[in-house]
């Protein structure tokens, strides 16, 4: 998968989950201190992401530095996939 | 000056049967994560987005604790704060800070690894001080083990016993309180029947971890698609670690006027009295604050009465006392549900007891909530006494503001600028609208400090 569709597939979920559209979104949007995210809405959004790009997750290994910002969780959902196609 | 008030001492005769036991105080906010640790919830990243500001709550506790007290912090109170605390007339204790600041095991952890300030507690222990947690768990306990600091409340089996959401839930049936239509869970396989069930009721239903605290570990699921979601994840966590633990209350969401927080206490011998009620005020779903007195008719307050005897007399049973506040509601049919959850430790409006008491004019009215504000940087005491104006000053004839919490302005300082920043604050005038238009006033006077932000 392309680091943009990536970055789109997660726009698409911050919507469903902050319920507004988002879009524009660049690589360095924080998502606590700017889009205002949660742990509550993180758990959401890796919900929704799972489904976007046919990803499996485990919440409990991510760590805070995959959540710095737009960027950092984009590489972290390619890291993912390469490592499922990769097994 | 110091003003004499009673909330305080009223809490010492109760628990310790004398007003003047001189108490240390410990606000280890968010201790339902020691207490959940054998309990697991919802799936969870290990990500803290406000750590930093709960740290900081713990100031709240200067304005609970008396002159004579002493408060155990992982870094001193701002000097500009603390001269501001003293200003209000309630005096200000004798600050105990930890050798270094706190980590993931919080404050409590941090006076543990301070060997110098162990040695002062041992020291207060001879001279008949107890140690006053928010909340015992293991870690409190340990300080108590070995400093000989007797805690003032039950110990930490007690705590981890009464402060589940299902033993809340349970309590209520049994009683025959009122419930919200729902169910316990503790496995997958419940979890699974519950969101079934919930969603065929028409749902949506709300998911809370047992041990949750303060807007975490909740999820609103709404569609069957997003119960499969969870129970996808769920499913792969028991899989991987050959446990289906989960244990969670699975609710209805129900239309209502507004949530109601009370407060009881249980004195050590039983005797149960009722603290305070008040009602949640919020704004376009957003919670903005509690409001009291709450909007209840006379009816109504006997029944929350009539809630707070049986609930006092079960948790005494079950080897509680001290401090309970609970959640309820006023469902929009004008149904009283006494018991969202029970939460047997301090609460936020606890802190506020002294405050209240000392500013709350006689027929008046209180607003306890903080203002958030985005700092390009961080931001001083003076400054924000600067930009108050008079509003900085003490309350007066029922009518002012006292700033509750400071430290949590510029808890976030550390992260990449912008940061969000929260002032606690406690609003006191005649009624309701005064009281509106003296929050707007507040409001105005701090956004002037606040920088503007985008939204993606």
């Amino acid at each position: 998968m392309e680091r943009a569709s990536v970055i789109s597939a997660i726009e698409q979920a911050l919507s469903e989950v902050l319920e507004r559209p988002v879009s524009g979104l660049t690589e360095e949007i924080r998502l606590f201190e700017d889009l205002h995210l949660d742990s509550t809405s993180i758990l959401e959004l890796l919900m929704a992401l799972e489904d976007a790009v046919d990803l499996s997750v485990d919440p409990e290994e991510l760590d805070m530095d995959d959540f710095q910002s737009v960027g950092s969780l984009a590489g972290y959902v390619l890291s993912q996939q390469a490592a499922t196609s990769g097994r | 000056m110091t003003i004499g008030t009673a909330y305080t001492a009223d809490l010492k005769e109760a628990l310790t049967g004398d007003r003047s036991t001189r108490l240390v105080w410990l606000c280890n906010f968010e201790v339902e994560n020691q207490w959940a640790r054998d309990y697991p919830g919802l799936p969870a990243a290990r990500v803290s987005t406000t750590a930093a500001t709960v740290q900081r709550m713990e100031e709240l506790g200067a304005l609970l604790a008396e002159p004579t007290d002493y408060l155990l912090l992982d870094r001193p109170l701002d000097a500009g704060y603390r001269r501001y605390v003293e200003r209000l007339g309630l005096g200000a204790p004798t600050e105990l800070v930890t050798r270094a600041p706190a980590g993931a095991g919080g404050t409590s952890q941090a006076v543990l690894d301070s060997p110098e300030l162990l040695d002062r507690l041992r020291q207060l222990a001879k001279d008949g001080a107890r140690l006053m947690p928010m909340g015992n768990s293991l870690l409190e306990q340990r300080i108590s083990q070995l400093t000989g600091l007797a805690a003032a409340v039950p110990d930490a089996a007690a705590y981890e016993r009464v402060n589940s959401k299902i033993y809340s839930r349970r309590l209520a049936g049994e009683l025959g309180l009122r419930e919200v239509p729902g169910s316990c869970c503790t496995t997958v396989a419940e979890l699974r029947a519950a969101l079934a069930q919930g969603l065929a009721d028409g749902g949506p239903v709300i998911v809370k971890d047992a041990y949750g605290v303060s807007g975490k570990g909740l999820l609103v699921v709404d569609s069957a698609t997003k119960a499969e979601r969870l129970l996808r994840m769920v499913d792969r966590r028991a899989q991987k670690t050959g446990d289906d633990a989960i244990h969670v209350v699975v609710e209805r969401f129900l239309p209502k006027r507004f949530d109601l927080n009370y407060q009881f206490t249980i004195e050590r011998e039983g005797k149960v009295r009722l603290d305070f009620v008040k009602e949640a005020i919020t704004a376009g779903g957003v919670h903005l604050g509690h409001v009291m007195p709450p909007d209840l008719s006379k009816a109504q307050r006997e029944e929350l009465a009539r809630a707070v005897e049986l609930l006092g007399e079960r948790l005494y049973q079950d080897g509680f006392f001290g401090v309970v506040g609970v959640d309820a509601l006023l469902g929009a049919d004008g149904l009283l549900y006494p018991v969202l959850e029970i939460n047997a430790r301090l609460n936020m409006s606890s802190y506020q007891g002294r405050v209240t008491e000392r500013f709350l004019g006689p027929g008046g009215t209180a607003l306890a909530r903080h203002y958030p504000l985005r700092l390009a940087e961080p931001v001083s005491f003076e400054q924000v006494a600067d930009a108050l104006g008079d509003l900085a000053d003490p309350p007066a004839g029922g009518t002012g503001l006292a700033l509750t919490c400071f430290g949590t302005l510029n808890a976030q300082s550390s992260a990449a600028e912008p940061f969000d920043g929260r002032l606690y604050a406690l609003l006191f005038a005649a009624d309701r609208e005064q009281l509106g238009l003296l929050d707007d006033r507040v409001a105005r006077a701090l956004a002037r400090l606040s920088t503007p932000e985008g939204t993606p």
